[in-house]
């Protein structure tokens, strides 16, 4: 009688979160797995079924190639560069005594909590072909009336001035994460292998590292859905997608299809591979970074 | 910001014209004998209030005119008008219109990136309103076909499937050309081009001075360029079976020049303009001519208050030339740019809204928005235009030849958006990431794919 009061109550305490998660996420979900399989401009009542149709299409749709191809190296270079700086910048922090430890921390959180909109203002200012901040510098060194290198006109660097933006806004975030489980590990450890004569870096890779791997791995999976994300929100406030294409990621294709195009069901098409292609990565992401967890 | 008044005139706080105070109870069905007259009636007071809902599209004009005119209107007819302006109004209505709650009017032109319009005529959900062009002008005794003026009826910016019915009405139109320095070529002593190899000679001696011979917003303002450009390779007859995907269209020696000249001006283009050729950054490229840095740029009337407060070159002062001719003696065309007005098919008063659609020509609300500088397509409204205004719209008064129409509309093609592969490569072929005939090879095949889809 106990027992069944308990599965009651607890029925009833998680009940209303299932039932939103139903609405809000699996419903909605569901609709476009079903949506892309139909030809739809998004307003009337006409929908065609078309089957597969739309991922045939999509399959040979350079430009939807060209978008992944963006998505996959920002995912890349983001998260490798974030993850390097970061680790530097946090173990730099925790480990070392230096002036001004928690004025840098501040500083490098800042960028975080700028809106995205702002980011892409100060960016596309530093990366100005004319007057930037970047252009002017290297002016210094090559000489005054050279061409300038056009970070956001040249299609074959453009991409990488989006993950710079990118990288800086994400660097204080997961320092402050690795921070925070960095200061967990024992100072005790720590001396141990300094007696043992272990330099600073090899405490950094064996010691640290191998400490916090249950963090970074949490992190990693925030990078995919981070990146995906927000590359769309940069590119849509740097750059439109362009020059010709040339900065499209997953999402501002998907807009660009569903609604520029009035093509709704191949837009939702995309949103059905963008999905399985962020759940299969973050699960590959995790399976091969399992290791023992070390305990002290 | 949202707006959302709404006028009502059978109030005391009205116009305090008892004639009006009743007709503002006037009905849907009654609203249809007032069409054949056009004269509002008296009728019994006692029905209910007809109200129509009316969205429009917050632009560089402001949204005061369309208070304004929705209150005249009012005043007019007695129908009711709730209006929503945004300047993003795809946003606000988008989500009530998949849900069914379609507003009666909409004034949303074609070519903005949530192409709500375009999604619309492509799924046949625009009211023909073909009968308006034979209704009276609210008002008037004029009908609203002999005010429209020549041509602007006929493109396929109103008649979407060419099939000789109406369903969006033109509103504000806007002669696009190239603007420029005036100041400047005087300075210089050049002379305006008026042939494209004039064009390039100019090019050329500016090139000496550091001057970049051209330079655009984005690439999307190629269109008007283009189109225009298309008529003076080929006519109208040419424009059209291009424009309609017409086989083998873009192998004529017609679209090999127009892709010449355009693949020419590329090269004469300022380098730095594809950086900033987007949505948020192509005000640089406008301050380009400001700053004399480059001459020429492919824009609307609408550049002059965008750029009002924008620093400028001492002396600056704006000059606008048509396209410059493809032969000595040829054609030169300006691209007429307008607006759209529609009806949803699913709007539930549509007599009332057509009345509405009908008031736009009247002088009174043609007055009303020329004070904010939109100016109605109206035969003889721009005589009485002054200032600068006068300059831009007598363009076509001065030789230059109105070029009309767009791309026509098609079903929806996946993975096929026929305007970036047009105008949107400009940015590569100025970068020089792509050639001409890789542009030229995209076109046929996108071409190839949408002509199978025409409606």
């Amino acid at each position: 009688m106990k027992n069944k009061g308990k599965s009651l109550f607890i029925f009833l305490c998680v009940s209303p979160a299932v039932i939103l998660f139903t609405i809000f996420m699996i419903i909605p979900t569901i609709n476009i797995f079903k949506m892309s399989l139909y030809k739809w401009g998004g307003y009337s009542p006409n929908k065609t079924f078309v089957g597969l149709d739309n991922f045939v299409t999509l399959a040979k749709d350079m430009k939807f190639l060209q978008s992944f191809q963006n998505t996959v190296l920002l995912i890349v270079v983001v998260s490798v560069v974030t993850i390097a700086f970061a680790l530097v910048f946090a173990a730099i922090l925790t480990r070392e005594n230096i002036v001004g430890q928690n004025f840098f921390r501040v500083i490098f959180y800042i960028p975080n909590i700028l809106s995205v909109v702002i980011i892409s203002a100060i960016f596309s200012a530093i990366f100005d072909s004319s007057n930037g901040l970047i252009n002017s510098i290297l002016a210094l060194i090559r000489g005054e009336g050279s061409e300038p290198i056009y970070w956001l006109g040249d299609q074959k660097i453009v991409i990488y001035s989006i993950a710079i933006a990118m990288i800086w806004q994400a660097i204080g975030y997961y320092m402050v994460m690795y921070m925070a489980s960095m200061a967990s590990v024992p100072e005790s450890v720590y001396e141990s292998a300094a007696i043992e004569g272990a330099s600073r870096s090899r405490q950094f890779f064996s010691l640290t590292i191998p400490l916090i791997w249950s963090n970074i791995r949490t992190t990693l999976t925030f990078f995919i859905i981070s990146s995906i994300n927000l590359s769309f929100m940069i590119v849509k406030a740097m750059t439109s997608g362009g020059p010709d294409g040339s900065t499209e990621v997953f999402l501002s294709y998907m807009y660009k299809q569903a609604y520029t195009n009035s093509s709704y069901g191949y837009g939702m098409a995309i949103g059905v591979v963008i999905f399985i292609f962020s759940f299969a990565l973050s699960g590959l992401v995790n399976l091969i970074t399992k290791r023992e967890t070390i305990e002290l | 910001m949202e707006l959302i008044s709404s006028f009502v005139a059978c109030g005391k706080s009205g116009t305090g014209d008892e004639s009006k105070e009743t007709t503002g109870s006037a009905t849907t069905e009654d609203k249809n004998q007032e069409t054949t007259d056009g004269k509002v009636e008296d009728t019994s007071g006692d029905k209910e209030d007809v109200v129509i809902k009316v969205a429009a599209i917050e632009t560089a004009y402001g949204a005061e005119m369309w208070t304004k005119v929705a209150e005249a209107f009012t005043a007019e007819t007695g129908i009711i008008v709730e209006l929503t302006t945004d300047k993003l109004l795809e946003d606000v209505i988008g989500a009530g219109m998949k849900a069914g709650d379609y507003p009666d009017v909409v004034h949303l032109a074609t070519g903005r990136p949530a192409a709500l319009t375009e999604t619309l005529i492509k799924e046949n959900a625009l009211e023909d309103i073909t009968d308006v062009l034979s209704m009276t002008v609210p008002g008037e005794d004029k009908l609203v076909k002999d005010k429209i003026a020549g041509g602007f009826t006929e493109s396929t910016l109103t008649n979407p499937y060419n099939d000789g019915k109406t369903y969006m009405a033109p509103m504000f139109y806007s002669p696009c050309g190239l603007f420029f320095n005036k100041a400047l070529l005087e300075e210089k002593g050049w002379s305006v081009p008026t042939t494209w190899d004039e064009m390039w000679e100019l090019g050329d001696k500016a090139k000496e001075e550091g001057i970049a011979l051209f330079a655009y917003p984005t690439a999307g303002y190629f269109d008007a360029f283009f189109y225009a450009l298309l008529y003076e390779v080929g006519g109208a007859d040419f424009f059209h079976k291009a424009t309609t995907y017409t086989e083998g269209i873009w192998d004529t020696p017609e679209a090999q020049q127009a892709f010449d000249i355009v693949a020419k001006l590329a090269t004469y283009t300022e380098k730095s303009v594809p950086s900033n050729a987007n949505n948020d950054n192509y005000l640089k490229n406008q301050q380009l001519i400001l700053d004399n840095k480059a001459i020429f740029m492919p824009n609307g009337t609408w550049v002059i208050e965008e750029m009002a407060d924008a620093p400028r070159a001492e002396g600056f002062e704006w000059g606008f030339t048509a396209l410059p001719a493809v032969t000595t003696g040829g054609d030169s065309y300006s691209y007429t740019w307008f607006e759209q007005l529609w009806i949803p098919a699913a709007a539930e008063n549509k007599d009332a809204a057509k009345q509405f659609v009908a008031y736009m020509y009247s002088d009174e609300a043609a007055a009303i928005f020329a004070e904010s500088g939109a100016i109605q397509p109206i035969t003889g409204f721009a005589d009485t235009l002054e200032g600068d205004n006068k300059l831009f719209y007598s363009i076509y008064d001065n030789g230059a030849k109105a070029a009309l129409g767009n791309f026509a509309a098609t079903e929806p093609v996946e993975g096929v958006n026929f305007a970036d592969t047009v105008f949107g490569t400009v940015n590569s072929l100025v970068s020089g990431d792509k050639t001409k005939e890789q542009w030229i090879e995209a076109i046929k095949k996108d071409s190839d794919l949408l002509r199978s889809a025409l409606k």
